[in-house]
């Protein structure tokens, strides 16, 4: 026979009838105790005596029912929720306590859930394509520039795809700015060119029409294009029937293939955040292209089970092979990561730092709620003891108090839920170059997470003052009148959460201590140019209409001259390189001598071609000779101006005036010698951290170029000129729109933009944790020398000065400062070394950061300590007698 | 009162599902039975005696009915279930084996 039915019952009586059953345990419990009275009676007792005798016999009668009670297996149930309902009141009979429990924990739990949907959005989810694992980054390195991501060559490209045994297929990609035109008004358009090998690497495909055919890449064939699905929508009305239809692209005419669908997105970080939004075959024909532009970047899809490093193997034998048979590829090494990685690579140490800093935070939060609960347990020992005495248990108890700290930690984490989905709005604000980052958002795996933490971060700070108000001495707490003085080793342990806090706050304010001096290092580098009042914008000339290179000097000429007659502007540029925007890298030859070289490396170089205006509207100094000018034209004396740091490399302690260069590659074939007239400042033209190029700046009008950035140098604020600079533009051809139109400050920012948002987070985290690391300490020395009053009266009735007890009250609280800060500074030191890839000019053990941020904390302590002291001081030392 | 002889908690349980496979009995009754039958050897406290009725009435060993006393007072009667039956037959199967062995120990010069 089953026992089960009978089982479900009694349960559900347990739990929906109880008052009931406890009725019926009552009553059971009465007649036994009548029958007790009974029995004694008819041995001859009075009624009294009978029934004292009865009660006596039968003990503690609310500990049988707790026990009867604990038998039926649903008491845990209902003691969670009386707990609960308990908790609730406990909590809000003390709005003080629990408001700043609460949002210490919001803070500490908010801010964990705010970097974990950063890292969730960024790091933890995979990439948006069919198996991505098995998506790679192939990449030529160079030992000096030796970084993540170094362009590759499209005739290298070629070779790899050809001899590679390692992968399914490779495609090579570039982002391409451009226009598309016809219909009312021109865009600019952001694309990607790639090999026709794109959406079987991705192995994704268009929602509408088809993707690329494997021939569609050969020049001839290209006229192809696969739009994104918000380009379909916005500029063509969602029209069903676009696929096979023509649109024009850079002045030609390209028939629609396909519609990705909404959601795809590639590359992941295209440079400046844009959002590409057609793909189109490169047309290149690789015999035709010049294996020394690295222009392209390539992914690769590897071959089921090769991982990336085995592929790595396979790469290099073929780049060792490449090296041998081109010039061009000497030297090149190859590097094989999965794409992920990749993508990611240069936020993933600022997001782990980040992570790391708010578990700080986080522990530093528990620190101070537990801190708080152990003062409360103090109060709260009668309550304990009283409970204790009318049959409570000891676990009964810690359940009870944890039921309490993780019912805060869940309303902070629910507050600091709400708190963390504000702040991710701002984060994406605030770091608009993180890839993906704008897709992050509060999901189930962030719930979870925080869920969970709220949880373990109850019962972390709710644990040990648990445990110690279960432990109490019934009869001592109860005889007290008020609070006990001595609770176990709650001093002790108090003294060590403080220092605690110290060291860990300190670990975070080095941190960011660390990120500043080198953010303000980064700031305070030499641009080379002068951001102030510039406007830039760019220009896609479309070849169809503007192929003779005349044609394409002749309107950026008279762009020139009509913007420059506006009302305001200085001086109008056009160039194809903008510092920390674009810039055209490569090798570069010099007369009488071999290629420079740097450990058998050739120098890439910096090429801009510019109009002559750029230096003036760039601020860039002219140091010697002269500048171009409108007359150093295809028909005049090929000209070149040189940057300082090129003329000290290609003719150290020469003139470099009249000396004799070219912008591309000797060993390349024919190329144009061009006489240096001048040398200028160097500019950083690739990022604030990165080491200044040599340069060799030549005149657009002697090598024109369908591409340019329009520079406008004025007297007021370049914004205002957008408008009327984009006005002047269209008056010379009304097809061509400008894009990327922002200031040069601007420019600065957002090359430093990660950094910032890196630094500004630290310092925030780090302000947040000396704040509660403050409270902390106040908080435990304040409890310290209320409990010592007496002790301090005796002392300052037996004639201790104020200062002797002053000292004596802040000594010890210093004592726990300077311990706090040891312990701190030897934390800092194990980890701040990870945080290495995030500085510029700071070394990770930077000793003005370890001992100013010290000084700072101990400063802090001090004032945390003192302020109690002080007021122990004051105490009339007849009362401090009488306490207790 | 004199503490009384502890009882394993398995015995106790057993000794309760033994007194009440012959009619349904209420707890009072059964700790006098044990006494009674035991020779006042046995002293069931109240204190042990009700935390067992209810968890093996939890266990659905024995099941509860409430109904008139001698004396005409409502009192919960406990009996067993079929179930308890069974284990109670096993359990005391298993304690004569026990108590055998321990004596064959004992007695074994």
């Amino acid at each position: 026979m089953m026992r089960w039915p009978y089982k479900i019952s009694l349960r559900y009586r347990s739990i929906f009838r109880k008052s009931r059953v406890e009725q019926e345990l009552s009553d059971e419990l009465r007649f036994h105790l009548g029958s007790l009275i009974e029995e004694n009676i008819a041995k001859g007792m009075t009624a009294e005596e009978s029934r004292y005798a009865a009660l006596r016999e039968i003990g503690g009668l609310e500990q049988i029912k707790e026990e009867c009670r604990d038998m039926r297996r649903v008491n845990y149930i209902e003691n969670f929720i009386q707990d609960i309902r308990y908790g609730l009141r406990q909590l809000r009979r003390s709005p003080g306590f629990t408001v700043i429990a609460i949002l210490t924990l919001a803070l500490g739990i908010g801010a964990n859930a705010f970097i974990f949907s950063a890292v969730n959005g960024v790091l933890l989810r995979p990439l948006p394509y069919p198996n991505s694992n098995r998506l790679a980054q192939v990449w030529s390195t160079n030992p000096h520039t030796n970084r993540w991501g170094d362009w590759v060559s499209y005739p290298d490209f070629v070779d790899w795809r050809a001899q590679n045994k390692v992968f399914e297929d490779l495609v090579a990609y570039r982002t391409w700015l451009t226009n598309i035109t016809g219909g009312d008004h021109p865009d600019a358009l952001f694309t990607v060119l790639a090999s026709s090998s794109l959406f079987s690497v991705l192995q994704s495909q268009p929602l509408l029409g088809r993707s690329f055919l494997p021939d569609e890449d050969k020049p001839g064939h290209n006229r192809v294009v696969v739009l994104s699905d918000a380009l379909w929508r916005s500029r063509f009305g969602s029209d069903p029937h676009l696929v096979g239809k023509t649109v024009v692209i850079n002045g030609e005419s390209y028939t629609v293939i396909g519609i990705m669908p909404p959601h795809f997105r590639f590359p992941l970080n295209p440079p400046e955040g844009l959002v590409p939004s057609a793909w189109l075959p490169v047309g290149l024909d690789p015999s035709q292209s010049d294996r020394g532009s690295h222009n392209y970047r390539v992914v690769g899809r590897l071959r089921p089970g090769v991982t990336p490093s085995q592929a790595q193997a396979d790469m290099e034998a073929i780049a060792r092979n490449l090296a041998q048979s081109y010039a061009a590829d000497q030297g090149l090494g190859i590097k094989v990561a999965g794409l992920e990685e990749n993508v990611t690579s240069e936020v993933r140490p600022a997001l782990l730092v980040l992570l790391g800093a708010v578990g700080l935070v986080l522990l530093i939060a528990c620190a101070n709620v537990g801190n708080l609960l152990l003062s409360r347990a103090v109060a709260r020992q009668r309550e304990v003891a009283l409970r204790l005495a009318i049959g409570a248990n000891g676990s009964r108890i810690v359940k009870q108090m944890l039921t309490e700290s993780v019912l805060l930690a869940l309303i902070g984490g629910g507050v600091g839920l709400l708190l963390a989905f504000q702040g991710l709005s701002f984060l994406v604000k605030l770091a608009p170059n993180v890839p993906r980052l704008h897709e992050s958002t509060v999901d189930s795996r962030v719930l979870i997470f925080c869920s969970f933490l709220s949880l373990a971060t109850g019962i972390l700070f709710g644990l040990v003052p648990a445990f110690q108000a279960s432990r109490i001495h019934l009869n001592e707490a109860l005889k007290q009148s008020g609070p006990s003085r001595r609770l176990g080793s709650g001093p002790r342990l108090r003294g060590m959460v403080a220092v605690a806090e110290t060291a860990l706050a300190l670990m975070l304010l080095i941190g960011a201590g660390l990120l500043i001096r080198s953010f303000v290092r980064l700031s305070n580098v030499e641009l080379g140019f002068n951001p102030r009042n510039v406007l830039t914008s760019m220009i896609m000339l479309p070849e169809s209409r503007y192929s003779a290179p005349n044609r394409q000097a002749a309107f950026f000429k008279e762009a020139i001259r009509r913007i420059e007659a506006l009302p305001g502007v200085e001086s109008v540029a056009a160039a194809d390189s903008v510092p920390l925007v674009t810039n055209d890298t490569g090798s570069v030859s010099v007369e009488g001598q071999p290629q420079p070289t740097l450990d058998g490396m050739s120098i890439q170089a910096e090429r801009p071609k510019i109009t002559p205006g750029y230096f003036r509207a760039m601020g860039i100094p002219l140091l010697r000779g002269r500048t171009f000018t409108w007359a150093d034209n295809e028909t005049s004396l090929p000209v070149a101006i040189v940057s300082d740091a090129a003329a000290r490399l290609y003719w150290p302690n020469e003139d470099p005036i009249g000396k004799r260069v070219s912008e591309s590659d000797e060993s390349e074939g024919r190329i144009v010698w061009r006489q240096v007239i001048g040398v200028v400042g160097d500019v950083r033209q690739d990022g604030l951290a990165d080491k200044v190029r040599p340069s060799v700046y030549t005149p657009l009008s002697q090598l024109p170029m369908p591409f340019a950035a329009l520079i406008v140098m004025s007297r007021m604020d370049p914004q205002s000129l957008a408008d009327p600079v984009r006005r002047q533009v269209m008056a010379v051809d009304k097809d061509q729109p400008l894009f990327s139109i922002q200031t040069m400050q601007e420019v600065v920012d957002d090359s430093v933009s990660n950094r910032a948002f890196q630094t500004v987070l630290l310092s925030l985290f780090a302000a947040v944790a000396m704040t509660l690391a403050t409270i902390g300490i106040y908080g435990v020395m304040s409890h310290s020398a209320a409990q010592r009053t007496r002790e301090i009266g005796i002392r300052m009735a037996l004639g201790a000065q104020k200062r002797d007890t002053l000292k004596l009250v802040v000594s010890q609280g210093m004592f726990l400062a300077l311990l706090g800060v040891s312990i701190g500074v030897i934390g800092a030191l194990a980890l701040t070394r990870f945080m290495s890839s995030l500085l510029y000019g700071v070394k990770p053990t930077d000793p003005m950061t370890f001992i100013g941020v010290s000084l700072v904390l101990a400063a802090v302590s001090l004032v945390a300590s003192y302020v109690p002291a002080r007021r122990a001081t004051k105490v009339d030392p007849m009362v401090a007698l009488r306490h207790e | 009162m004199s503490k009384p002889t502890d009882l394993v908690q398995g015995t106790l349980d057993l000794l309760i599902l033994k007194t009440i496979a012959l009619e349904p009995m209420h707890g009072w009754g059964i700790a006098q039975r044990i006494r009674q039958v035991s020779g006042e050897v046995l002293q069931v406290n109240q204190g042990a005696l009700y935390p067992a009725l209810h968890r093996l009435e939890q266990s659905g060993w024995i099941k509860a009915k409430w109904g008139e006393s001698d004396n005409n007072r409502r009192a919960k009667y406990y009996s067993l279930t079929p179930a308890g039956r069974r284990y109670q037959e096993q359990e005391h199967a298993n304690w004569q084996r026990l108590s055998a062995a321990i004596g064959l120990v004992l007695e074994t010069p």
